[in-house]
């Protein structure tokens, strides 16, 4: 009884309710992640880079449908009447992050397929009448609306989170810019690992490390702000069970490492190159894995914290 | 034209507004007897929760949740005074707040979650797909949703209706009725915040110091929700009873997040646009 008093609130009852969402949706926002990051490096590499980059990041419009196929499933599997999926599409309703995200995905989805067909029929790979028909796809406009719509299903995964009462999720500004610049490393880091792969020119590869490496840090300096906001309601990410995976996979593995590899890679050619930028670009899209799980994860913590909750709410 | 597709889709028109109606529930005279979590789970034939000992006074019930809409809280507290301790009970029947700006209602993606005739917040069973948004934007801990493999309306979001089935044949909600104290009062909006306006002034002139209103157009608690449609009297500070001081709406941080998330993915479209110009 005495002890109740010492407390603020009501024993020690969470204020809000545990997210009842299940791993689906931290995939989900990896994939959709990686997708966007690469139809947006395939799309810049089209409009601006040498006729090197542009054959070997056009790889990123394979990797862009390929990294969507999973994604619509996951979001279907999350639900509680998977049944009925299709109601998030039986209004517009951009105020809601959810139905903003459904739509994006929706409009996207085809039009990273488009892309992805008229690559293929670029490079003949798909032949006939169908190879025919894709070569009529306007490119430049589909890459264009695509950019637009890859840059929207990237950012509004990190603010749909921030638009809750979970108090790690809420009480930064800054989620949503940690998930969009998770999405373009991992993204770049994906066309990046293709082209090592398929063995592209030297000078290429190194300048899909240097735009890597860009959002590498770009993601370092967006997350220190993310945690420093948050300050004490981060705990369940920075401390505890999930600091691990946060700390070592997402922040050592999954950022310092690559910049570090990648900063080894500086000078090198040939093989010893190709062999450090994968290991690099791995290691970012692993790592952007590993963030969204956690951040995921501690999230639901941080929604029986009771006074984090009361802190959130009363300033 | 419109007519004939609003026809051929069987769209109904929505129904006429009525009166604002809502809970005002005064803590003060509540006794605990929880007859309202009875009446309410009776009447909209919510399952049982089991029979788990909290330990946490009488309080067995533990949180609001999909099959619990209502809650009745016990509060012990010991205060030390001249000769010993000073000890009292505070007893309140929580309840959904329907709140004039429903963050549970702004986050749905389906419309399932309506603003009814009456200014309450319901959700339709027929259209909630289970997205699971509402229940970590409530401010409130309110909505939940039904494990996907229960007997109840499995995997759906639920909530406090207002007895909006009651309502519509101009009955009382069931707790309402139930309540032996008149401690949770319902009608007219406009009418229970006069009568809780006066409630309080004679509770303050009975020397009530930290009694308060608690979800009133005019309190603090609005400023961003709104006002509450259940509306509380309390008898000492919001957190007590669990209740946030400015319970927050998403929506109002949310273009400030959606900047920087474009800042961000626009500046690596610019830096990457850098890295590869002039090579061409």
């Amino acid at each position: 009884m005495i002890e109740n008093q010492r407390r603020e609130g009501y024993y020690d009852y969470p204020v809000i309710r545990r997210p009842v969402w299940t791993w689906e949706i931290p995939a989900y926002f990896w994939l959709g992640g990686i997708a966007s990051g690469a139809y947006l490096t395939a799309s810049l590499a089209q409009r601006f880079g040498s006729k090197d980059d542009r054959q070997y990041a056009a790889d990123g419009f394979y990797l862009a449908a390929a990294a969507l196929v999973p994604c619509a499933p996951l979001l279907t599997a999350d639900l509680g009447r998977p049944e009925r999926f299709h109601h998030m599409l039986r209004i517009f309703k951009p105020l809601s992050p959810m139905n903003l995200g459904a739509w994006t995905l929706t409009a996207f989805t085809p039009l990273a397929f488009a892309r992805a067909a008229a690559r293929a029929a670029e490079t003949g790979l798909l032949r006939g009448p169908l190879g025919v028909l894709t070569r009529l796809i306007p490119k430049t406009l589909v890459e264009l609306t695509g950019t637009l719509l890859g840059l929207t299903l990237a950012g509004y995964t990190g603010v749909l989170l921030a638009a809750t009462n979970v108090p790690l999720w809420a009480r930064s500004k800054l989620l949503g810019g940690v998930f969009m610049a998770s999405a373009m490393s991992s993204g770049s880091a994906a066309v990046g690992l293709a082209a090592a792969r398929r063995r592209a020119p030297d000078a290429t590869l190194h300048r899909f490390a240097t735009i890597e490496s860009a959002a590498g840090l770009g993601e370092l300096a967006i997350l220190t702000g993310y945690l420093a906001q948050s300050g004490k309601t981060a705990r369940p990410l920075t401390a505890g069970r999930l600091a691990a995976p946060f700390w070592v996979a997402a922040v050592g593995a999954g950022t310092l490492l690559p910049l570090l590899l990648h900063r080894m890679a500086g000078r090198r050619q040939g093989r010893p190159l190709r062999i450090l930028s994968s290991a690099a670009a791995m290691c970012t899209i692993a790592g952007s894995l590993a963030l969204r799980w956690s951040i995921f994860e501690a999230g639901k913590i941080s929604s029986e914290d009771q006074a984090a909750s009361f802190e959130l709410s009363s300033d | 034209m419109i007519d004939a597709y609003k026809r051929l889709m069987n769209i109904e028109e929505p129904p006429a507004p009525k009166t604002a109606k809502g809970f005002f529930t005064d803590t003060s005279l509540c006794i605990g007897c929880k007859a309202c979590e009875v009446a309410c789970k009776q009447w909209n034939q919510l399952p049982a929760d089991g029979f788990a000992m909290t330990g946490n006074s009488y309080d067995n019930t533990g949180t609001l949740g999909a099959t619990t809409w209502r809650h009745v809280q016990f509060i012990e507290q010991a205060k030390a005074n001249g000769h010993g301790l000073e000890q009292r009970w505070l007893m309140m029947s929580d309840v959904c707040k329907h709140c004039a700006n429903a963050a549970c209602l702004e986050a749905c993606p389906t419309g399932a979650l309506v603003r009814t005739e009456y200014g309450t917040v319901y959700v339709q069973q027929d259209v909630c797909n289970g997205c699971g948004f509402c229940v970590p934007a409530c401010p409130f801990g309110v909505i939940d949703r039904t494990p996907t493999d229960g007997h109840f309306e499995a995997g759906t979001a639920h909530k406090c209706t207002l007895c909006y089935d009651r309502l519509k044949d101009d009955m009382t909600p069931a707790c309402a009725k139930s309540c032996p104290t008149a401690s949770i009062q319902f009608g007219d909006i406009d009418e229970l915040r006069e009568r809780a306006r006066r409630r309080l002034g004679e509770l303050q002139a009975r020397g009530e110091s930290t009694a308060r209103l608690y979800g009133m157009p005019e309190s603090t608690e609005a400023q961003e929700v709104g006002p509450l449609h259940a509306f509380f009297l309390l008898l000492d500070e919001p957190e007590k009873y669990n209740l946030p001081s400015i319970p927050r709406l998403p929506r109002k941080t949310m273009a400030e997040r959606y900047g920087w998330s474009a800042f961000v993915g626009v500046g690596f479209a610019l830096v990457a646009a850098v890295v590869f110009g002039g090579r061409r």
